[in-house]
């Protein structure tokens, strides 16, 4: 029960901020922001929790509910079937090629940056002993 | 009030559908190195929303009408069962794993199949409604 209200919450979190997103930068512009940085922040939280072992609850609802609901891909279906009959393919095929390599690399960059920090926090916990 | 109380709502719903489904397709779904489970969610998702879209707003001039219905089912529910985060982690892990062939087909299942299956619920529920 802990942990599906800590996804409900995350995701109430994630949705709201993914909506003023939105409210600020045109449709597609907005998407492309979400699902690169949610998914770099999914990449720092994966690598570091793999280092430091937290609560179920806490990493489900940061990863699974915040990190969830902050990106969307349907969103990106839609964005790409309104971009085909408003513009044109190739500004289709530019917006999925820019999502989807910047989504993965921002992945990796954010896993490599996670992993720096737990080893941080490790480092500095044996110093202090 | 009203937009901010919609997204919240959806929001919240759809993330804790999306950890349930998943949790139930590992279940029932044979344990293959491809991401089944999200990849699953992600087409459900995307069908879903298509359908919302096409029965009520019409396929050709979509995403114009904010209401609260739409942003709770639209903006919320969809935005969040439906998640990319989790597919740029998956995809990261087979490239780690050096499983290349797996990853073309997971990247190309995930959004071509995203896309496709958002035009036939555009299509089936602009369908039905006529």
């Amino acid at each position: 029960m802990k942990n599906i209200i800590a996804i409900a919450v995350g995701g109430a979190i994630g949705a709201l901020a993914r909506f003023s997103i939105n409210m600020q930068a045109e449709s597609p512009v907005g998407t492309i922001i979400e699902n690169i940085s949610g998914s770099f922040l999914l990449g720092i939280l994966t690598a570091y929790f793999l280092i430091r072992l937290t609560k179920e609850w806490l990493r489900l609802g940061l990863g699974v509910g915040l990190c969830g609901g902050f990106t969307t891909m349907s969103t990106l279906a839609f964005d790409s079937v309104f971009l085909f009959q408003m513009e044109s393919f190739f500004v289709v095929l530019l917006y999925l090629l820019i999502t989807i390599f910047g989504g993965i690399i921002f992945a990796f960059l954010g896993f490599f940056l996670g992993n720096k920090l737990a080893e941080i926090q490790i480092n500095k916990a044996e110093g202090t002993e | 009030m009203m937009s901010i109380i919609s997204v919240v709502l959806g929001g919240s719903l759809g993330a804790v559908t999306r950890y349930l489904l998943g949790i139930y397709i590992n279940q029932h779904v044979k344990k293959t190195s491809m991401p089944v489970a999200m990849l699953l969610v992600n087409l459900i998702g995307a069908f879903g929303l298509g359908l919302f879209i096409g029965s009520f707003y019409g396929i050709t001039n979509a995403g114009e009408n904010a209401d609260a219905f739409y942003l709770f089912l639209a903006v919320g529910f969809f935005g969040a069962f439906t998640t990319f985060s989790t597919f740029s982690i998956e995809a990261m892990g087979l490239w780690k794993e050096k499983q290349y062939k797996l990853f073309s087909i997971y990247l190309l299942l995930s959004i071509l199949g995203s896309i496709l299956c958002f035009i036939s619920g555009a299509y089936l529920g602009a369908f039905f409604i006529n």
